[in-house]
């Protein structure tokens, strides 16, 4: 366990001493600049917080109307699942199921496996899953793309605005707030000191059965 | 030789997932040997170094700058209004917007599906270039390069989220229809398998790659 007193860099393999880093701060490796540490104030209570409110927000973002159009008295309301199913509809099926990945599945899942890994370290349960989704969330990040979707709605709004009247639902607004609170959780997660706190806890378990 | 301090150097391997450092088994000094290990800690797959890493992502660079070609030739989407066609590329569809007078969004989706995909493929062809070659560079400069290819990728997603709204809103019947066209896969694609390159490329090769210079 002599392991314990030292860390390597994540990118370019350096090989470091921990140091104890105050929030706000930021730890960066000597050699390539990547940042090692960046605590941040209370990490699981905000986490927790706002991924509970993400989970509130996943089912009206995903099921009521976002964007519609009128156009000589038409009127067509879409959401995030109609993208899916209008895309599929016309044979574009790898499209459709990875819209259907990047903008509903994986940001779902983010915030679940977020809720999950701050709601045991919140109420200090040591879980025996914990590991891995802490695994899956650092795989899972970068494919839940809401942010660049919300850039598609604004690009789409402006490429119809001249040849049609928009309507916005009440699913836009829970999503520019799912969106919020996405970029939220991105700030106040702070993988280290969630990986440490897990090990931690691991290790008070070994210790009570032996 | 005088070697700077990694992990590797030291007989330890770090966890790629939970950053727990472990001892590299003595039994065999072949980093391939270290496959089938797992992390105490988190259970993930150890290894020094991602295995195969340089193969894999020039496989998927170069499927990449294939795929860039019919991204750009083909129609991404079709236009019918009244029945009439009006098949749209990539660049087609940023000139349109650039005439009706949007030229902050023509400007952003330009950087997003052309520039972006464009400089990544190319960057990371250089970056490979880099390690399999063992040019001599600046490694804080490409380390800043990889990961800004690493943080922008996914922001070449913007067009086919777009199409995807568009597609399911305007479905007017014959009076207006947008259709996605063979262009969106090739495009999508290409995001993906970028995407994919960066994940597999694994930036301490920059440095490993360097370290003969480093004596000097």
């Amino acid at each position: 366990m002599s392991n314990l007193t030292l860390e390597a860099c994540a990118e370019c393999d350096l090989l470091l001493n921990p140091k104890q880093v105050a929030p706000g701060e930021i730890c960066q490796c000597p050699r390539c600049g990547y940042r090692i540490q960046q605590p941040r104030r209370q990490s699981i209570e905000r986490t927790f917080i706002y991924s509970v409110t993400g989970l509130a927000l996943l089912a009206p973002a995903n099921l009521l109307p976002i964007l519609g159009i009128k156009v000589l008295g038409n009127i067509r309301d879409g959401n995030l699942w109609s993208g899916v199913t209008a895309l599929f509809n016309e044979g574009m099926w790898a499209i459709a199921i990875l819209v259907f990945l990047a903008s509903m599945v994986f940001p779902a899942l983010k915030i679940i496996l977020t809720l999950l890994v701050s709601g045991y370290l919140y109420f200090d349960k040591p879980g025996r899953y914990l590991a891995t989704w802490m695994r899956y969330l650092h795989h899972l990040e970068e494919w839940a793309m809401l942010e660049v979707y919300t850039l598609g709605i604004i690009v789409a709004c402006v490429k119809l605005a001249g040849v049609a009247d928009l309507r916005f639902g009440y699913g836009l607004y829970a999503f520019i707030a799912l969106l919020i609170i996405n970029c939220l959780l991105s700030t106040s997660l702070d993988p280290y000191s969630f990986w440490r706190r897990i090990r931690q806890m691991q290790r008070e378990v070994r210790h009570e059965v032996h | 030789m005088k070697s700077i301090n990694t992990a590797l150097a030291n007989g330890l391997m770090r966890c790629h997932d939970c950053g727990w450092l472990s001892r590299i088994s003595t039994h065999g000094s072949k980093l391939e040997q270290h496959e089938n290990c797992h992390c105490e800690q988190c259970g993930s797959h150890l290894h020094s170094r991602i295995p195969n890493s340089l193969q894999r992502a020039v496989a998927l660079v170069m499927s990449g700058f294939f795929l860039y070609i019919p991204a750009n030739i083909f129609p991404i989407m079709t236009v019918t209004k009244f029945g009439s066609g009006d098949p749209h590329t990539i660049v087609g569809g940023i000139v349109a917007l650039m005439h009706s007078g949007m030229v902050p969004i023509a400007i952003l989706v330009f950087v997003a599906s052309i520039l972006v995909p464009l400089l990544k493929l190319i960057s990371m062809t250089i970056l490979l270039l880099i390690v399999h070659h063992r040019w001599r560079i600046n490694g804080r400069i490409w380390a800043r390069v990889y990961r800004a290819i690493a943080f922008v990728g996914r922001w070449s997603m913007l067009d086919i989220f777009m199409i995807s709204i568009l597609v399911s809103l305007v479905d007017l019947g014959g009076v207006a229809q947008i259709i996605a066209g063979p262009a969106a896969t090739a495009f999508a694609a290409v995001v993906v398998l970028t995407m994919f390159a960066a994940n597999t490329f694994d930036p301490r090769l920059i440095w490993d790659s360097q370290e003969e210079y480093y004596e000097h």
